[in-house]
C-alpha cells in the first residue's frame, strides 16, 4: 500500500508518500514563511495563491522521490480541514482530480487527526493514548480511542499556545514565527519575572493564555523606556516560556489522572502539533508522563510542525478501515476531533 | 496522443475535457473536434468545490470517454472569483498530473469575446468582455472584431471604461454588461451568454500552444491583506 498525502491548510505546502509499513518514501515541503513575514502573520489569500502555484510540482517531486507514478498509489489523501479554506480547497481539488483520473480512493483527512496519529507510526503507540495537541491554531487535550474516535478533556478558552508564542514574539520584536524565536531567546534568559502560571491548580483541563500575554506586555512596559535590552528580552522570553510550560504541565498532569482512571489499558502520553517542537515543553512533559506511569512519545520536530507525512499516514490508517470519501466531500474550515465537546466561547475554531 | 498532421494546420482528432468554475456557473463539457459529447451546467456561486469533480466524472461517463484517452484539459483561469479560479485550476492541474496530458488555461474574458457570434461582430470595431468583480467594479478586456486582445485584463470602475474603449464602436459581453452600461451608455450588448461557453473554451484550447508552466491564474487584483481565524494571525 502506498498513500499520497497533501497538506495545504496553513502556510506549508507539502506532499508525501508513505507505505503500508509506515515508511516515509518521500516528503516535499515548501514553507511560505517568507511570503507572510512582511505582514507579521499569515494572510489567507497570499497562502491560497502560493499553494496553487507550488502544489503540483511538489506532488511530482514526492512521486519521483518515492520512485512511483500515480498508478503505483493505493489512495490519495488531502487535508480537508480545519484550516484556511482557500488553501484547503487547493489541496482537496487537486487530490479529488487525481483520484478521479487515476480511479483511486480519495480520503479527506482532518488535519488535527494527522497530528493526533503521527506518534502511531513514529513510535508505534497503540490506542488508547492521551494526547496534548498544541499548535498555532489549536490547544487541546484528548483521549485518543481510535481512528475518528476522540474525547476532549480540555481546550484553550482563548488563544492557542502557538498563537501566544507568536504574539509575545511580536511584542518582544523577535519576529515571525514566534515559537522558534522565543525558544532561542529564552535559552539566554532566566525566569526573572515569575509570571502567574495560567489555570494552575484550577479544576478541569482547560487552558488560557490571553492573561499571560498581557502580563508579558505589562512587564515589558514597566521596564525603563526605550528599546528593550537584550537581557530583558531574553528574560521575558524565558519567563513567558516557563509560565506557559508550567501551565501545560499542570493541565496535562490533571488529564493524565483522568485518563489513567478512564482507560486503565492506556499506556502513553503523546504530544503533537507545532508547539511540540519546543524542547523545554518536551522535557517537562516526559516528567509528567513518568509521574503518571505513562510512556512519553513526541514525534521528531519536523513531523510536529505541519507536514504531509502525517496526512499520508492518517490516510493510510483510514484506508485500512475502509474510510474513504466521495468526490463531493465538503471541506471544513472548522472540524473538531470531538464533535460532542462543548464549544469554548472565546476560542472559536481553536477548541 | 493525437499528433498534428505534418503539412496541414489542422488537428486530426482532439478530445478535450473543458470546465469553468470562475464565474456564476460551474460548467463541464467533453468535446471532440467541435462536437460536444456531453455537457453539464449548474448555476452555483458557492459549492463548486463539491460539485465540480462529480460533474466531470458524470460527463466523462455520459460521453463514454476515459480520462486516459483525453488529449487535453481546458480550464478558465480567471479573472473571476479568486476561489472559483483556484478550484478550476487546482482540478485541471491535478488531472494533468494524473493523466500526463497538458492542461490549457484560457482567460474568461477571451472565452466571452470568442462567444460573440460572427453576425454580431460585423459592423463593430470590437468586443469588451466585462466581468463583475463582486467589489463594485469590473474586470475588463478589449478585443478587436476578430477576437484578438487589444490589451491586458484590467480592474476598472464603470466610469473608466470610456477611456479604455475610446472612439471604438463595441459590443459588451459578460455578466458585467449592466454595470458597464453606467460608463458606456451607447455600447450595445452581445446576445452571447454572460457565462463562459465551455465548448468555446474547448475550441480555443484545441488551438493553443502548451505552456510547460501549466495554466496560471489571472487574479488581476493583489491579495487582500486580512488575517484568517484560527491562523497564526496576529492581533495587536
Amino acid at each position: 500500500m502506498r498513500v499520497l498525502g497533501i497538506e495545504t491548510s496553513c502556510d506549508e505546502t507539502a506532499a508525501a508518500v508513505v507505505d503500508g509499513d509506515g515508511r516515509v518514501l518521500s516528503h516535499a515541503v515548501l514553507s511560505q514563511i517568507a511570503d507572510h513575514r512582511p505582514f507579521g502573520g499569515i494572510v489567507p489569500e497570499v497562502a491560497a495563491r502560493s499553494h496553487l502555484h507550488h502544489l503540483d510540482s511538489l506532488i511530482r517531486r514526492a512521486l519521483d522521490g518515492a520512485s512511483t507514478g500515480v498508478a503505483g498509489l493505493s489512495a490519495i489523501a488531502a487535508t480537508a480541514g480545519p484550516g484556511l479554506i482557500g488553501g484547503v480547497l487547493v489541496g482537496v481539488m487537486t487530490a479529488k482530480a487525481m483520484a478521479a483520473a487515476a480511479k483511486l480512493p480519495f480520503i479527506a483527512v482532518n488535519h488535527l487527526e494527522g497530528h493526533a496519529l503521527t506518534a502511531r507510526f513514529t513510535d508505534g503507540v497503540a490506542f488508547p493514548y492521551l494526547l496534548l495537541l498544541v499548535s498555532g491554531g489549536h490547544c487541546q487535550i484528548l483521549a485518543v480511542e481510535g481512528v475518528r474516535r476522540y474525547r476532549r478533556y480540555g481546550t484553550t478558552l482563548d488563544d492557542a499556545a502557538g498563537e501566544a508564542f507568536d504574539k509575545v514574539a511580536k511584542l518582544l520584536g523577535l519576529g515571525f514565527p514566534g515559537g522558534p524565536a522565543i525558544e532561542r531567546a529564552a535559552k539566554a534568559g532566566q525566569d526573572r519575572f515569575k509570571f502567574t502560571r495560567p489555570m494552575k491548580g484550577k479544576p478541569g483541563c482547560d487552558f488560557s493564555f490571553s492573561g499571560l500575554k498581557t502580563a508579558v506586555r505589562q512587564a515589558a512596559e514597566a521596564l525603563p523606556p526605550g528599546p528593550l535590552a537584550d537581557r530583558d528580552v531574553a528574560d521575558l522570553a524565558a519567563s513567558f516560556q516557563a509560565a506557559l510550560v508550567d501551565s501545560l504541565v499542570d493541565r496535562v498532569g490533571r488529564a493524565a489522572e483522568k485518563f489513567t482512571a478512564d482507560y486503565p489499558a492506556g499506556r502513553a502520553l503523546v504530544v503533537a502539533g507545532g508547539v511540540a517542537a519546543n524542547q523545554a515543553l518536551r522535557t517537562a512533559l516526559s516528567g509528567v508522563a513518568a509521574g503518571a506511569g505513562l510512556t512519553f512519545a513526541a514525534p521528531p520536530p519536523a513531523l510536529c510542525t505541519d507536514n504531509a507525512v502525517m496526512i499520508a499516514w492518517a490516510g493510510l490508517e483510514r484506508l485500512r478501515l475502509g474510510l474513504t470519501d466521495p468526490l463531493d466531500f465538503k471541506a471544513r474550515p472548522r472540524w473538531p476531533l470531538d464533535p460532542t465537546a462543548a464549544p469554548a466561547i472565546g476560542a472559536g475554531v481553536k477548541a | 496522443m493525437h499528433e498534428r498532421a505534418p503539412s496541414l494546420n489542422v488537428w486530426l482528432v482532439m478530445l478535450i475535457l473543458a470546465f469553468d468554475a470562475a464565474l456564476q456557473a460551474t460548467q463541464v463539457a467533453v468535446w471532440r473536434n467541435g462536437e460536444v459529447l456531453a455537457r453539464a451546467e449548474e448555476r452555483l456561486s458557492r459549492g463548486q468545490a463539491e460539485r465540480l469533480m462529480p460533474m466531470i466524472t458524470d460527463a466523462m461517463a455520459a460521453a463514454a470517454v476515459d480520462f486516459k484517452s483525453l488529449d487535453r484539459i481546458a480550464v478558465t483561469c480567471g479573472p473571476g472569483s479568486f476561489t472559483g479560479v483556484r478550484i478550476g485550476l487546482a482540478a485541471a492541474r491535478g488531472l494533468a498530473l494524473a493523466t500526463g496530458r497538458p492542461a490549457i488555461g484560457i482567460s474568461t474574458t477571451e472565452v466571452l469575446a470568442a462567444s460573440v457570434a460572427d453576425d454580431e461582430r460585423r459592423g463593430v470595431d470590437g468586443m469588451l468582455a466585462v466581468i463583475d468583480s463582486q467589489r463594485g467594479d469590473l474586470f475588463a478586456q478589449l478585443f478587436d472584431a476578430a477576437g484578438a486582445a487589444l490589451g491586458p485584463v484590467v480592474n476598472v470602475s464603470p466610469d473608466a471604461l470610456r477611456a479604455l474603449v475610446g472612439e471604438r464602436s463595441i459590443l459588451t459581453v459578460g455578466d458585467g454588461c449592466e454595470m458597464a452600461a453606467r460608463g458606456l451608455t451607447s455600447a450595445m450588448r452581445s446576445r452571447a451568454s454572460a457565462i463562459c461557453d465551455v465548448s468555446v473554451l474547448a475550441g480555443l484550447a484545441a488551438k493553443r500552444g502548451v505552456d510547460p508552466a501549466g495554466p496560471l491564474p489571472i487574479y488581476v487584483r493583489p491579495p487582500d491583506v486580512t488575517m484568517g481565524p484560527g491562523s497564526r494571525a496576529l492581533r495587536s
